[in-house]
């Protein structure tokens, strides 16, 4: 079935209802006031606190841990190590690399050694004093090229390197050799912070010795519950994770969610107590997972008919202390090396690098942001080199409709990235900003980047999702979904699909908390694949009770199932509109005459593949494409460096709800900002030393451009209820290149590190030949 | 948060008889700085001397020549005030920009100038305004200039038994002005990297009184008299400016941290002294 074309073949209308249309959400006035309910606000008064012991080194062998002292403090309830885990303690995400506490090891400053629980945050941090940890320190090695290099000490024991990946295509040689221009760079993008506005939180309650409840926030309550039934070697269903609404996730709770949970867990069981577990910022700053660090060279030629002819990349990715989703993460970046762009000749090599800092993880973008800024400042350079428009340059190489991507994967359909880009063009006035406008010792410039980002899981790991719904008996509907709500929206997406399908206000449909006892697995909300999985499925399960409500109305109406419609809470008949029953008496007979009141959709995305030796398949379901343009002001007196307008578009296949797209491309244009101009993790011999938001600096609303309302394209994807594709990655890849080649154009200072700030804007423009 | 006392005493004689009598007391009134540093363990209070419902502490007037400002008076009430915009523009440009809506709802410029940030965005204008600094304890009261306040970095020259009561300046003639600027992070919400405030006193274009002050650049926040001394009677240029900017870059002793680099601090010095100088000269009516 394609699913793109649910409205005019399976519900026989030309027009949507719900879909399409901006709803203000049932939550925006509960979330302004303060009132929604996140973890934290769950914990009781008086519950036992539970406070992490970290590693205080870099890299050590751990020689002893003495906890004695620290368990006689008053108000210590107990204090658990990974001798105390009764399960597996190995908790690596790809790799078998990672402890979940650790006792033999340690691998960077904040590895977790003991959960430390008392009465109280402040008698449980005096306690931590008192454990007492003896180390064997090891050299610690701080950057990929020190890890790398011969004769490195061993991170962990099969070696510094924790994956490698490939794509050989064409003939590179052959490429460069028909190039007019070759232009090579490499790239440094650094660690970032998610800075969500909730901080990691579980509150875990022990429901006998052989079950326990965690309320937590997170990005999968189904792989917290893995992850927890992992470490306490129970089976699934001896755990039960609720999810509370989440403050925030980009990508970080994905992996912090199951670490955290799992901790609280530990503990409730162990002590048969209920227990909170809520990080404060400067751990959250310094010991969570981070944007993975990449060093990318490239090197890309073209020729003076504005074609590209061959990239050569090589892309080294530093994991941190463990791998964690490196492979995936490595595996995106290098499908993605070209950007949105046709080339026949590619030779990639991905190495994912092990140092002893802070780990790496899931962020928004998945490795395409840093890749992007790479690809992206690459055709920039090419553009100017051959003296064409630069976004000539780029339509001249897009990809279309029956192109084929670096990995050779054949572009049936939903490809919008050229309309994307011509819709920027005209919006942002691009061919009369050509030349950079000075205004006292201020300059400003304009500049462009393109993105695409395909959508769902890497690897091409199989991926699928589920959801349910109830017809209660006075009309009203239970929707579950396992995908989480972090402040995007999917789930309210789902409703809308689910509402245009029966024919009911989206705001009669309850969405219900994330429970894994009663909710059916979605896999995680991520790779933005929260609508586009998750939708669909939504899109199953109200298919096949729209199918019952019908079956049923058709037998209390006494008309044939063809002819019902359902519309306005209402189902009547098509032929006679007054022959119609309200959905609210059709429930109770539904139940009477025996129609299942219940539904749940299944859906799994089409299989992907790829050999290793090459690279080359189907890697990704689909893609989502964008293109921004931006103007940008440097003040070149003091570096200052102001983003004052941005002009976004996306082809996001279908928008079904075009001011949650906008809100999508609003974060992201602000946290891609954050990311380029004002942010950066400053570690010093591992150690994190802005752990805060005094010296971790992220944009204020009076730092957020103007921007233009998006151009939405929407080239449909078929496997996509109504067509949609993901949004909330996409969103933020362009905008790095975007700013960076608007300075450029601005100031003739190309950037190859981030973030830019003041001080390396000011010295850059002292070292221009003038 | 670890457990201290509190008291709210409802004159100053009684907060002043606490502060002497009680051990370890801190007194406070916004909080902004003394919470986090009470939260980080950097401090580590018995007792609170809460100054909020000492009414006598809050005011802002001119008296007897000077413009005499309250320890308790916020940030937002040194921005609400003309006597400020009219008189000390410097300090409304400082207090204007200084942290969010709310941090300048709660915080005090007593508490800004006593927690002796070499950043503290309150200190270059009142610097160049000639402020001095009104010092009370039970048995004492003494005056001393705003400079002779800051000991050193996040250190102030008050005895435990102390308290700020007052800080004034001198009203400035009308052929003055005055202005502040910075460089900051972002737009707002964000400490100073560098900060330079000026104070200008013109007779048509010749300089006779020219003040400066830096944050930022050194231990505590700077400014130079003796540099201010040779730009006396000569007219005010941009060659002026020039020089004295040059001569301030030598005088000046930034360090690198991660909010900006010493390099970079000692050369806007120059820039925003010159912004501050320019609309300082606009600013004269």
């Amino acid at each position: 079935m394609e699913y793109d074309k649910i409205l005019t073949d399976l519900l026989g209308r030309d027009e949507y209802l719900v879909v399409g249309k901006n709803v203000i959400r049932t939550d925006a006035l509960d979330k302004a006031l303060g009132k929604a309910k996140y973890t934290a606000d769950y914990i009781p008064k008086d519950t036992v606190v539970v406070k992490i012991l970290r590693s205080t080194v870099p890299h050590a062998n751990i020689l002893s841990i003495d906890t004695s002292k620290a368990l006689k403090a008053p108000g210590v309830q107990g204090i658990f190590t990974a001798a105390d885990v009764p399960g597996d303690n190995q908790i690596g995400y790809a790799l078998p690399d990672q402890p979940f506490l650790n006792g033999e090891k340690v691998h960077f400053i904040g590895d977790p050694i003991a959960l430390v629980c008392a009465n109280n945050e402040y008698t449980a941090m005096e306690a931590m004093e008192k454990v007492q940890v003896d180390y064997q320190e090891l050299p610690s090695i701080l950057d990929v090229d020190a890890s790398l290099a011969e004769g490195a000490p061993l991170i962990h024991e099969k070696g510094n390197i924790a994956v490698t990946t490939k794509i050989r295509k064409g003939d590179v040689d052959k490429g460069f050799n028909g190039s007019d221009v070759i232009v090579e760079d490499t790239y440094w993008s650094p660690y970032q912070d998610h800075t969500y506005m909730e901080t990691e939180a579980a509150y875990a309650i022990p429901e006998g010795p052989n079950k326990v409840t965690v309320i937590a926030n997170g990005q999968s309550p189904f792989l917290i519950r893995e992850k927890v039934a992992h470490i306490l070697g129970w089976n699934l269903n001896q755990v039960r994770i609720i999810q509370a609404l989440t403050g925030g996730g980009f990508g970080g709770k994905d992996d912090m969610g199951p670490l955290t949970s799992a901790k609280a867990a530990l503990a409730a069981v162990k002590l048969q107590k209920p227990v909170a577990l809520v990080w404060d910022r400067d751990e959250s700053i310094a010991y969570s997972n981070k944007r993975f660090p990449a060093r990318i060279e490239y090197k890309s030629g073209a020729n003076k008919n504005g074609k590209l002819t061959a990239i050569k990349v090589k892309i080294t990715l530093e994991c941190g202390a463990y791998a964690n989703r490196s492979p995936f993460w490595l595996w995106r970046q290098t499908a993605h090396s070209a950007g949105p762009y046709i080339v026949e000749n590619a030779w990639i090599d991905g190495n994912a690098v092990y140092t002893n800092k802070v780990f790496g993880g899931s962020f928004r973008g998945f490795g395409d942001l840093a890749l992007h800024f790479a690809a992206e400042s690459q055709m920039d350079r090419l553009a100017y080199e051959l003296g064409m428009d630069p976004i000539d340059f780029r339509l001249n190489n897009v990809l279309k409709i029956g192109s084929k991507t670096t990995c050779d994967q054949l572009l049936d359909h939903s490809v919008g990235i050229e309309d994307c880009i011509n819709g920027v063009k005209e919006a942002s006035d691009w061919v009369k900003h050509r030349e950079p406008v000075w205004n006292g010792k201020k300059v400003r410039g304009w500049g462009v980047g393109c993105a695409h980002h395909g959508i769902s899981t890497s690897r091409s790991t199989p991926d699928w999702s589920a959801a349910s719904l109830l017809m209660n008996q006075d009309g009203s509907i239970t929707y579950r979904t396992g995908i989480v709500e972090l402040g995007q929206g999917s789930p309210f997406g789902h409703v809308k699909i689910v509402a245009e399908i029966l024919g009911v206000p989206s705001e009669d449909i309850r969405i219900e908390l994330p429970d894994t006892d009663s909710t059916l697995n979605a896999k995680p909300t991520h790779g933005s694949r929260g609508l586009m999985l998750g939708g669909t499925a939504a899109a199953k399960a109200a298919l096949k009770l729209r199918e019952n409500i019908v079956c049923a109305a058709a037998e209390v109406l006494e008309v044939p199932a063809e002819r019902i419609v359902l519309r306005d809470s209402s189902a009547y008949d098509k032929n006679d509109k007054d022959n119609q029953i309200r959905l609210k008496e059709l429930a109770e007979e539904m139940y009477i005459r025996g129609y299942d009141p219940g539904a749940y959709g299944f859906f799994k995305a089409p299989k992907r593949y790829f050999d290793p030796e090459t690279g080359l398949g189907v890697n990704y379901s689909v893609y989502t494409f964008a293109a921004t343009v931006a103007e940008v002001e440097v003040d070149t007196e003091t570096g200052e460096v102001t983003l004052i307008k941005v002009w976004p578009a996306m082809d996001c296949g279908k928008a079904i709800d075009p001011m949650m797209v906008e809100g999508q491309i609003e974060g992201a244009i602000s946290q891609g900002q954050g990311f380029a101009l004002m942010e950066g993790m400053e570690l010093r011999d591992g150690l994190v030393i802005n752990p805060n938001f005094t010296d971790y600096v992220v944009p204020s609303s009076m730092d957020t451009p103007e921007i233009e309302p998006c151009i939405i394209v929407e080239e449909p994807y078929k496997h996509g209820a109504f067509g949609a594709k993901g949004v909330g990655e996409p969103a933020i890849i362009s905008v790095v290149p975007t700013i960076t080649n608007a300075i450029y154009h601005a100031t003739g200072v190309r950037f190859n590190t981030l973030p830019i700030k003041p001080w390396d804007m000011y010295k850059a423009l002292r070292r221009k030949p003038q | 948060m670890p457990s201290f006392k509190y008291h709210q005493p409802k004159t100053l004689g009684e907060a002043l008889e606490q502060l002497n009598t009680l051990e370890l007391a801190v007194p406070f009134a916004g909080g902004t700085d003394l919470l986090s540093s009470i939260r980080e363990g950097v401090c580590k209070p018995d007792h609170l001397v809460d100054l909020n419902n000492v009414p006598e502490l809050n005011y802002i007037r001119e008296e007897g020549g000077y413009i005499k400002i309250g320890a308790t008076v916020t940030h937002n009430q040194l921005v609400a005030s003309p006597l400020i915009k009219e008189k000390g523009y410097a300090l409304h440009d400082a207090a204007i920009n200084l942290g969010s809506l709310q941090i300048r709802n709660r915080g005090t410029i007593a508490g800004n100038l006593c927690n002796a940030s070499p950043a503290a965005d309150t200190a270059p204008p009142l610097l160049v305004l000639n402020a001095e600094v009104t010092i009370s304890s039970q048995n004492d009261l003494r005056v001393i200039p705003l400079e002779d306040l800051f000991a050193g970095p996040k250190i102030n020259s008050l005895e435990p038994n102390e308290l700020v009561t007052e800080i004034r300046f001198p009203v400035p003639p009308s052929n003055s002005g005055s202005a502040f600027h910075r460089i900051g992070r972002r737009k707002a919400f964000t400490l100073s990297v560098v900060s330079a405030a000026a104070y200008l006193e013109m007779n048509h274009d010749i300089i006779e009184d020219i003040r400066v002050a830096f944050g930022s650049v050194a231990i505590t926040p700077l400014r130079l008299p003796q540099l201010e001394e040779l730009y006396k009677g000569k007219q005010l240029t941009d060659q002026t400016m020039v020089e004295l900017g040059e001569t301030v870059k030598a005088h000046v002793a930034p360090i690198s941290d991660v909010r900006g680099t010493d390099e970079y601090r000692r050369d806007m010095c120059p820039v925003l002294m010159k912004k501050s100088l320019n609309k300082a000269r606009e600013r004269i009516r």
